[in-house]
């Protein structure tokens, strides 16, 4: 399954992060994503901004990230606005419509995958004859709470109610790791700005942090 | 440890004593002109001297993993004893020695500054196992190709008798080749600790094997003793192998979950590890919204283009500081002054900020800048560079080491 195989070979799996190509594409769509928002005009509330900022930086993970489940979900439920779709399709160009495009799986597995399991459990239970939930069994109440779990989970992930067991973990997985990038360069960004605007009101205040100025 | 270096050591797997004595012989003298010469020689061919079994094919690998482990472990005291020790014994031993001797070799020794991880090492092993073993027979080479689900597997696990690589498993979770992966996909094959105890493991391994091979959409179980063999129990378990190896990558994604036992519990913790996530970033975009007038976006690219092109220019302790804080102030700063200079190439919805100019860093920026013009209809900032440019700086402000020469302002 192509969709599978980019995601395993997107990140490492074993550092958990997400690559350094990743954070550069972010990096730059999120700045043309905050420019083409017009962010840094005054007649915004800052609810407007703080929308558009996220707006951005989602738009930008999901392209940065490629075509996941997650990604697509994400522009295709930010584009149900229509003041969003023009702002979308600047900054996403020609990957506004790649993102955008239904693809076959996302849709045909669930159902398929329900048609299955229905007939698994006709089949079981025409098998094995009906077998009565044993109340207060501790497998059963542990499927409860797994499926209450899978349920908030589904709510959480972007496009997840659409996926099931494994399919889902691994979108959670892909979108946790992608989150995380997404906050830490947030956070250097906000830490990058707020350091220049310091700077802009009193520049002799810079204080050298340490002798070695030593590259990454 | 000291490895047993008779040749005729009875590991039992290969029937060949004497090629096995000629071999190492002449391994070890490959091996230190290699050392001579301080090179690396991945492709080694494996001596075919042993007829057309797999476990020629797996002599060959231990001599390359001892080269590699001795160009990089660069001790000279180790490469007779280990060379000696992964060719003198049987197949699956060589493997094993080879894998562990260097640890035991260097440690006393106490040198190898660029021993590669076991994982690389291992790594390597399982894919030469593969390309070495996926030429003899096809048995042998669908064993290779092991589900991402014997995660479980204890990496210590010795290799049977049959010289399978059991390295495959801690493969697994460090690198997955697009080949192999393919391959496990369609032909996923439960390891040898597993394999033939019970009677009705011999139908469903017959069932199996008769439709073994790559890239087959089936999944291949074994079935495991006492257990039922119908294709839904089985697809089923399947199905939960499958759940609980991604289950364990989530465990080691989310900090503090390995501890936790039990899906559910684990479920809690990824979930409230994404929603404490998502608020991050709500409060984080709040943060960007509550600084963001200030920033001009116009100014900030024209800069990183031009830092780009400039380069770490030399000079003095400041250089790099002094771009790192003209990098600051240019945001902050006019870049009104900048915009005329450049060509518009993107579309600025945006107002300027107010001019607060410091002339004295914006000339000497200026003096020492080569402009790039970025190509019209390319990306944002023109070329990946000043995307690294970015990334760098930012990556400086994480580390809180920027540095303003005194003298500039």
């Amino acid at each position: 399954m192509p969709r599978l195989l980019s995601l395993y070979l997107a990140f490492p799996i074993t550092t958990m992060q997400a690559s350094n190509t990743f954070k550069q594409a972010f990096l730059k769509r999120m700045l043309l994503g905050l420019q083409l928002a017009g962010v840094s005009s005054k007649c915004m509330t800052i609810q407007e901004r703080k929308s558009a900022i996220k707006l951005s930086a989602d738009v930008a993970m999901a392209c940065a990230r490629g075509s996941t489940n997650w990604s697509r979900a994400i522009v295709t439920d930010l584009s149900k606005q229509e003041k969003n779709k023009v702002l979308l399709r600047s900054i996403l160009g020609k990957d506004f419509e790649r993102l955008i495009k239904p693809c076959h799986h996302t849709w045909k597995i669930p159902r398929s995958k329900k048609i299955l399991k229905r007939s698994f459990r006709e089949c079981s239970r025409r098998r094995k004859g009906l077998r009565a939930p044993h109340g207060l069994a501790t497998s059963v109440l542990a499927r409860v709470l797994v499926k209450k779990r899978t349920q908030v989970l589904k709510r959480l992930i972007p496009g997840g109610e659409y996926l099931d067991g494994s399919y889902l973990l691994d979108e959670t997985l892909d979108y946790a790791i992608s989150l995380r990038a997404q906050v830490d360069l947030m956070q250097r960004l906000s830490k990058a700005f707020e350091a220049s605007k310091l700077g802009s009101h009193n520049v002799c205040t810079l204080q050298a942090r340490g002798d070695s100025y030593a590259d990454k | 440890m000291e490895p047993t270096r008779s040749s005729g050591d009875g590991s039992g797997n290969s029937g060949t004593y004497t090629p096995e004595i000629a071999e190492s012989l002449r391994f070890e003298e490959e091996i230190q002109s290699l050392m001579r010469e301080n090179t690396v020689h991945p492709s080694l061919e494996p001596s075919p001297a042993g007829g057309g079994s797999s476990f020629t094919a797996l002599l060959g690998l231990p001599a390359n993993q001892a080269v590699e482990l001795l160009h990089d472990s660069e001790s000279g005291d180790s490469p007779a004893a280990a060379a000696a020790a992964a060719a003198s014994s049987g197949g699956g031993d060589m493997w094993r020695f080879g894998l562990r001797d260097p640890k035991a070799l260097t440690l006393p020794s106490g040198c190898s500054p660029t021993f590669p991880s076991n994982a690389a090492l291992v790594e390597r092993a399982a894919r030469f196992s593969i390309f070495a073993a996926a030429e003899e027979s096809p048995d042998v080479a669908s064993v290779p190709s092991h589900s991402g689900d014997h995660s479980t597997k204890p990496k210590a696990e010795p290799p049977d008798t049959e010289c399978q690589p059991i390295c495959p498993i801690p493969v697994e979770r460090q690198q997955r080749p697009a080949k192999r992966k393919e391959a496990e996909r369609g032909n996923k094959v439960k390891g040898p600790a597993k394999k033939s105890r019970a009677a009705e493991e011999g139908s469903a391994k017959v069932a199996e094997e008769s439709t073994g091979g790559d890239k087959l959409p089936y999944v291949h179980v074994r079935a495991r003793r006492g257990q039922a063999t119908d294709s839904h129990s089985l697809a089923e378990r399947a199905r939960r192998e499958k759940i609980n190896a991604r289950m364990k990558l989530l465990q080691e994604l989310v900090p503090g979950c390995s501890k936790i036992s039990g899906t559910a519990l684990v479920l809690d913790e990824i979930i409230n590890h994404v929603q404490s996530l998502q608020r991050q970033v709500e409060l984080l975009s709040m943060r960007l919204a509550a600084v963001n007038p200030r920033i001009d976006f116009s100014g900030l690219d024209n800069f990183l283009s031009a830092e780009c092109g400039r380069g770490m220019v030399g000079n003095g302790r400041g250089g790099v500081g002094m771009e790192q804080s003209a990098w600051m102030d240019a945001a902050v700063v006019n870049g009104g002054r900048r915009q005329q200079q450049q060509q518009q190439q993107q579309i600025w919805h945006l107002d300027l900020v107010h001019p607060h100019q410091t002339p004295s860093v914006w000339e000497r920026e200026d003096a020492s800048h080569l402009f790039i013009n970025p190509n019209p209809g390319t990306s944002l900032f023109g070329y990946d560079p000043a995307s690294s440019g970015l990334f760098r700086v930012l990556n400086r402000v994480e580390t809180g080491k920027w540095y303003v020469k005194p003298g500039t302002l």
